[in-house]
């Protein structure tokens, strides 16, 4: 056998139940049959707008939420036919990194205090004293690239936007996570300190063999995560287009694929926008009826798009997929100018 | 003409920033968050101000509209808005008709500078009420003339509250607040931060029509180098509330001249070219309380930091053609 999926998911479908109120009277299904998998030490990054149902999807792994259909394999074992319990204590080690530093530390706990919960419990677990559990949050500390001697004794307010989300990476490291869910972990931190994380992630899967999810709306941030990444583009909450993450970039197929890489900015003056740019500007709706959920935002879209759900199917080789009836490469992403004029 | 608005604002309004210097009193003693600043910003042009978290680039925004805070003190300098004199001799009454008159603030967090147990029409209204707007229907007419025009539903956006909408809607409402009293100047203050890309092009485009529309003297205040690049016409650098670089947005991405800027462009995680060509930004944000008092404040993360740095402070030079660098380095440098 060659790679080994750590997590191989499929047809997992998860439906908010209707509640009062004025917006939300319809059941919503945020997730409906998403399959996708992520090797052993991978990269994998799920890339869509606000609503699209990525987060969700990064909750049901890390056990946050639950889910209505589908199946689970963590190593190979299935998750789905575990109880509850069993599965929780599988789901440990695939640990989630939130958008917001600042809400996810305790800030009436010092650093101290925030990394030695979960080494208790780890400390439990293992049977190892005190010591050991100093020892491990110091270690930990060092692995993100903070200085334990300065750090541990502060408070989540006394520390900049990126040095806590070095500590909320620290304790999901104290349990020796497989997997990492880094859910926009970056899109609220200063771009100046945004690659020192990225490069952070990387290593910690390079260095210790922890995969990533990594759900964000920023392409170009999921292409430093690493080289061998893959990506998949989610409408909602369906899989629209998946590929290597630079084929993806260079040549995506699906008209939303082609929109999302439109949106990122163009730097004038080092780059040109690709000759197919195109922004829609359209508010996003919940499609009805049949057809492709994206046609009524698709500028190329025919009738048989309203009429007949396409179904995925593979674009030039087996790992890029898409569901699109009319699939056409196109260049959307800015490119380099010439070095100097 | 009602009785409170006197003489309409003229159509530019450019603003000429003189030696500005804000300070902040904390516990830990007082510090400045601006440091004789001097800037131009040119009517009818879309200027961008960069920099990290504490760069002081809102700060800066403030200032411009006098709007300064305990425990912030504006300690000298001055800012002329055409048509008004200096901003800064204004106070009370006269002051707050000024705001009303010129300028259109688009708060950072729009969903938390919404009212959230009102109606947007009802807030619409007295926003109009307080600044003696006579014609209110008019009002109402225009707010829902630019929610249609930025792709909502202009009934439902005025007849809801803030819950009911999307992060990307409430972003475009705290623009209609700001542009619905045909404001002159208008200051986003990260108008697209938390939003994503699809969001973050639409609100970029509507700001970018109306704008050239209304002839209007934009700022956006922003640490993201790409929406910079996408709007601007001029960009400004800050570093520790000073003005480290600034010029026509084109000629500063591709030829910075100063160490901080090429540290932000190089920091960006780019979608296409080698990988290895990006680096992290070396250290971490100015903290106020840390930086240096005499010298150049950038030296502790420069990499190209020399022995002068550390006692002289660099002065303004000539870059950009009309723009400006503070830097002892641009010499040895292109």
């Amino acid at each position: 056998m060659g790679l080994i999926n750590m997590i191989e998911v499929r047809g997992l479908v998860k439906t908010f139940p209707a509640r009062g109120g004025l917006l939300s009277q319809k059941a919503v299904q945020a997730v409906k049959g998403v399959s996708f998998t992520i090797p052993d030490a991978g990269a994998v990054a799920f890339i869509g707008e606000s609503g699209c149902g990525k987060t969700t999807i990064g909750r049901i792994l890390t056990g946050l939420e639950t889910y209505d259909s589908g199946e689970i394999y963590y190593n190979g074992q299935n998750l789905t036919s575990l109880t509850p319990r069993e599965r929780q204590e599988r789901l440990r080690k695939i640990q989630l990194i939130q958008q917001d530093p600042y809400a996810a530390l305790n800030p009436a706990r010092t650093i101290y205090q925030t990394l030695m919960a979960p080494l208790t419990w780890e400390a439990k677990r293992q049977q190892k004293n005190r010591d050991w559990m100093e020892r491990r949050a110091r270690e930990v500390l060092e692995l993100v690239g903070l200085n334990p001697d300065v750090v541990l004794g502060k408070y989540p307010h006394m520390l900049s936007g990126g040095q806590r989300q070095r500590v909320v990476i620290a304790r999901a490291l104290t349990v020796q996570p497989d997997v990492l869910v880094a859910d926009e972990a970056v899109s609220m931190i200063d771009v100046s300190l945004r690659l020192g994380i990225l490069t952070l992630l990387q290593a910690l899967r390079r260095d210790y063999g922890i995969a990533l999810l990594f759900i964000t709306h920023d392409i170009a941030a999921a292409r430093y995560i690493g080289h061998d990444g893959r990506v998949y583009v989610i409408y909602q909450g369906e899989i629209v287009e998946q590929a290597a993450t630079d084929e993806l970039i260079q040549s995506p197929v699906h008209p939303y694929t082609q929109a999302l890489l439109s949106a990122i900015p163009v730097l004038r003056g080092l780059e040109q926008p690709g000759p197919d740019r195109h922004i829609p500007l359209g508010e996003f709706a919940l499609a009805e009826g049949n057809g492709c959920r994206f046609a009524p935002r698709c500028r190329f879209a025919e009738q048989r798009c309203r009429d007949e759900k396409p179904p995925e199917v593979a674009w030039q080789h087996e790992e890029h997929r898409h569901t699109c009836h009319y699939p056409t490469p196109r260049r959307v992403v800015p490119e380099p100018l010439e070095a100097k004029s | 003409m009602s009785l409170h608005d006197p003489v309409p604002a003229p159509e530019d309004a450019g603003i000429q920033i003189r030696n500005l210097t804000v300070s902040y009193d904390t516990d830990r003693g007082r510090f400045h968050a601006l440091n004789d600043v001097t800037l131009d910003i040119r009517p009818r042009h879309i200027t961008g101000f960069i920099g990290e978290s504490g760069s002081g680039k809102t700060t800066l925004a403030m200032a411009m509209m006098n709007a300064i805070h305990n425990p912030g003190r504006i300690d000298g300098g001055s800012v002329l808005l055409e048509g008004a004199g200096d901003v800064l001799r204004l106070k009370g009454e006269e002051l707050r008709r000024l705001h009303g008159r010129y300028f259109g603030f688009v708060f950072q967090a729009s969903s938390n500078s919404l009212n959230p147990l009102k109606r947007i029409g009802a807030q619409l209204m007295d926003l109009g009420r307080s600044h003696g707007v006579t014609d209110l229907r008019a009002l109402l007419r225009e707010a829902k003339t630019l929610a249609e025009r930025m792709g909502m539903d202009g009934d439902r956006v005025l007849t809801s509250y803030q819950h009911e909408l999307s992060g990307g809607m409430r972003q475009r409402v705290g623009i209609i607040f700001a542009l619905v009293l045909k404001a002159r100047v208008i200051i986003l203050d990260e108008p697209t931060t938390a939003l994503d890309m699809l969001s973050q092009q639409a609100v970029l485009e509507i700001v970018r029509t109306i704008h050239q529309e209304r002839g209007l003297t934009t700022v956006i205040i922003t640490h993201d180098m790409g929406v910079v690049a996408e709007m601007a016409d001029r960009v400004v650098v800050l570093y520790a509330g000073r003005v480290v670089e600034e010029g026509p947005t084109q000629s500063v991405l591709r030829h910075p001249r100063h160490p901080y800027t090429r540290g932000l462009i190089h920091a960006i995680p780019r979608i296409t070219g080698n990988l290895h060509d990006v680096e992290p930004l070396q250290g971490t944000p100015p903290d106020l309380a840390t930086i240096p008092t005499i010298g150049c404040v950038f030296r502790e993360r420069c990499p190209i930091r020399a022995p002068i740095c550390d006692t002289v402070a660099p002065t303004p030079t000539s870059a950009h053609g009309d723009g400006i660098v503070t830097c002892h380095g641009v010499d040895q440098h292109d």
